[in-house]
């Protein structure tokens, strides 16, 4: 009977030591993708896995966690818990997180395969197959959290194929592709640091602080199911960013670039996060900006980059804009949402008076400025019977592929336009960041799938708008206003006084 | 900085180049000084669209999302950062409207 190893040793049996140095076959023909990028790993071994996983552990303690979440997903699900939900119009939020976020954790799921054969380091190998197990996890259970909704309410039906065809959907699908067509060094940097580490409180406490408070147990559990890889996530992010700086100083010049790269196209695709934070979340819990000042400003440029800077990384280019836009980011993407929501898998409405309020409160200097007077005539529209659409198709930036409604640093009436030429044909972009990001690469961007260009194209179901809409999937009742709507009516009539059956 | 490819040669065609619209092209058209519309329009026009149907067929039904557009009150144009004045029987082409050229104009 063999003894049972102690920990320490049964990690490093069952993870450094199934490793070999290859000697029949070239390592460069085994791991053919860690050199083009330009970075120097010298000595592999000194990847620290601070978490010394093993196999069977892991197994364990995700089997209890989805034990746990399954759950509470059976007795929400027997008691009727959607109709506990603060409003029918948070489900909104949930929508955009099935539609924009899920998706991109199965593609996280299956890059992170691809790095856990073809990194060289058994260390790090082993931290991205747990990642990718992780993350196909985290995809399973959101669609099993969200399911309970799709049975009752619209827009959930088709996030699939919506994520790979509808407008909106390609800012965060666009970030991904980007990332998983980088190389492997890049891809970390992009996902493990600057989305898991620099931005991942930002993307995700409100969307899962926005469950707990608006009476989503099923999104706010898998929440807490999620936190601990996601902890693990962070802290991959940040060894694989002190791995790489402290292998070889010429890394670091490529690093500092990746991270100006990926702060700035994960910092687009969170104005989406930005315009749900503030205008989707019937119960508010925390405005944007101060989320961005919490876990952005004092959490990351406050305790991050200083610790950073002994390596000689410097705070993200384009970062001053990114502060600059604070006041004004949710409301200009949610007017953008607001006016394209006959193209889209979820309903907006003209926000309730106490909610005008709440957002004048939380924006002294811009709301009541700016933006409540977009409202209010909105609202002027619809009480003479009409709904205020774009009707049309909107110019779109090259690089976020977010409609062209950013606004120039320190105006926000003048709607910010960069243009580069390239090859003979311009390209048009929203800000000095995605311009930058584009001119770094043009050969990668020009080949982007815009959405707007592929329907002039005949690309999209055909040249009209209802057209469009079957081919994205899109169904009567999941767009468009709320009032009136599919979901609104119903949920009026499930919280009627009548007595059942009347 | 070009980019960094585990292919020697890492070369493909735009996605939205001009030939991929026959004898059309997109055109953008911005309303300076509104905030209601929230972005410039794309547009697919024809390069041999006169202006004043270019305006009377797209850019007044979409600048008329607006209920306090009207028609005709847009002045000021501006073509790719340079002021122009358009005239209506001039072709697109003509008038120097290439593809995504940016129009702008106030009211």
């Amino acid at each position: 009977m063999a003894k049972k190893l102690p920990l320490k040793q049964r990690y490093a049996a069952l993870t450094r030591d199934v490793h070999w140095e290859p000697s029949y076959v070239d390592p460069e023909k085994v791991f053919p993708y860690t050199s083009f990028e330009g970075i120097k790993i010298h000595d592999w071994s000194k990847w620290e896995d601070p978490f010394r996983l093993t196999v069977d552990a892991y197994h364990k303690y995700q089997a209890e966690k989805d034990k746990r979440l399954y759950a509470v997903l059976d007795g929400f699900a027997q008691s009727q818990g959607h109709l506990t939900l603060s409003d029918a119009r948070y489900l909104n939020a949930m929508k955009l997180f099935i539609q924009g976020v899920t998706p991109l954790e199965y593609a996280a799921h299956r890059h992170f395969a691809f790095l856990a054969r073809y990194l060289n380091g058994a260390g790090p190998r082993f931290a991205a197959l747990c990642q990718s197990i992780d993350e196909l996890r985290h995809t399973q259970t959101e669609i099993h959290t969200l399911s309970i909704y799709n049975k009752y309410y619209p827009g959930f039906h088709n996030w699939n194929r919506m994520h790979d065809r509808v407008w909106y959907l390609s800012v965060p699908k666009s970030f991904f592709d980007d990332a998983i067509s980088a190389g492997p060094f890049e891809f970390l940097i992009a996902i493990s640091f600057s989305f898991e580490y620099l931005l991942t409180n930002l993307l995700f406490v409100p969307f899962m602080s926005g469950a707990s408070f608006n009476g989503d147990l099923p999104s706010m559990t898998f929440g807490f199911s999620a936190q601990s890889d996601e902890s693990r996530h962070m802290t991959l992010g940040l060894e694989a960013i002190k791995f790489l700086l402290e292998q070889d100083e010429g890394n670091v010049p490529i690093i500092q670039d990746w991270i100006d790269k990926w702060f700035w196209r994960g910092y687009r695709v969170a104005a989406l996060v930005a315009a749900m934070t503030d205008y989707m979340l019937p119960k508010k819990f925390m405005s944007w900006k101060e989320a961005f000042e919490l876990y952005f400003e004092e959490q990351m440029l406050g305790g991050l980059f200083p610790d950073l800077a002994f390596y000689g990384i410097k705070p993200p280019r384009h970062v001053e804009h990114a502060i600059g836009e604070k006041d004004i980011l949710s409301h200009q993407v949610y007017w953008v949402l607001y006016q394209f929501s006959f193209a889209a898998s979820f309903t907006t409405t003209v926000p309730e008076p106490y909610e005008l309020d709440w957002l004048s409160s939380q924006y002294p200097d811009t709301f009541d400025r700016f933006y409540r007077p977009l409202w209010d005539k909105a609202r002027k529209i619809q009480e003479n019977g009409g709904r205020f659409f774009f009707k049309g198709l909107p110019q779109l930036c090259q690089t976020c592929q977010i409609p062209m409604a950013f606004t120039e640093p320190g105006d926000p009436t003048t709607i910010c336009q960069r243009h580069t030429v390239y090859n003979g044909e311009r390209f048009d972009f929203c800000s000095d960041g995605c311009q930058w990001v584009f001119e770094r690469e043009p050969e990668k961007y020009v080949q982007a799938w815009m959405p707007v260009h592929q329907i002039y194209q005949g690309n999209c179901g055909g040249p009209s708008v209802p057209e469009v809409l079957a081919w994205y999937g899109i169904q009567e009742g999941d767009n468009g206003e709320y009032l009136g709507s599919v979901e609104h009516t119903n949920w009026q009539r499930w919280h009627a006084t009548a007595p059942v059956g009347s | 900085m070009p980019v960094r490819a585990i292919t020697d040669t890492y070369v493909f065609p735009s996605s939205s180049r001009q030939e991929l619209y026959g004898d059309d092209q997109l055109v953008h058209v911005l309303w300076r000084g509104n905030m209601t519309l929230c972005a410039a329009a794309c547009f697919r026009a024809p390069k041999a669209m006169t202006w004043s149907a270019f305006l009377t067929e797209m850019v007044e039904p979409w600048a008329g999302s607006d209920p306090d557009y009207v028609p005709g009150s847009a002045r000021d144009w501006v073509l790719d950062g340079r002021p122009f004045t358009p005239e209506p029987d001039r072709t697109l082409a003509e008038l120097g409207v290439g593809h995504k050229s940016l129009i702008e104009f106030w009211v």
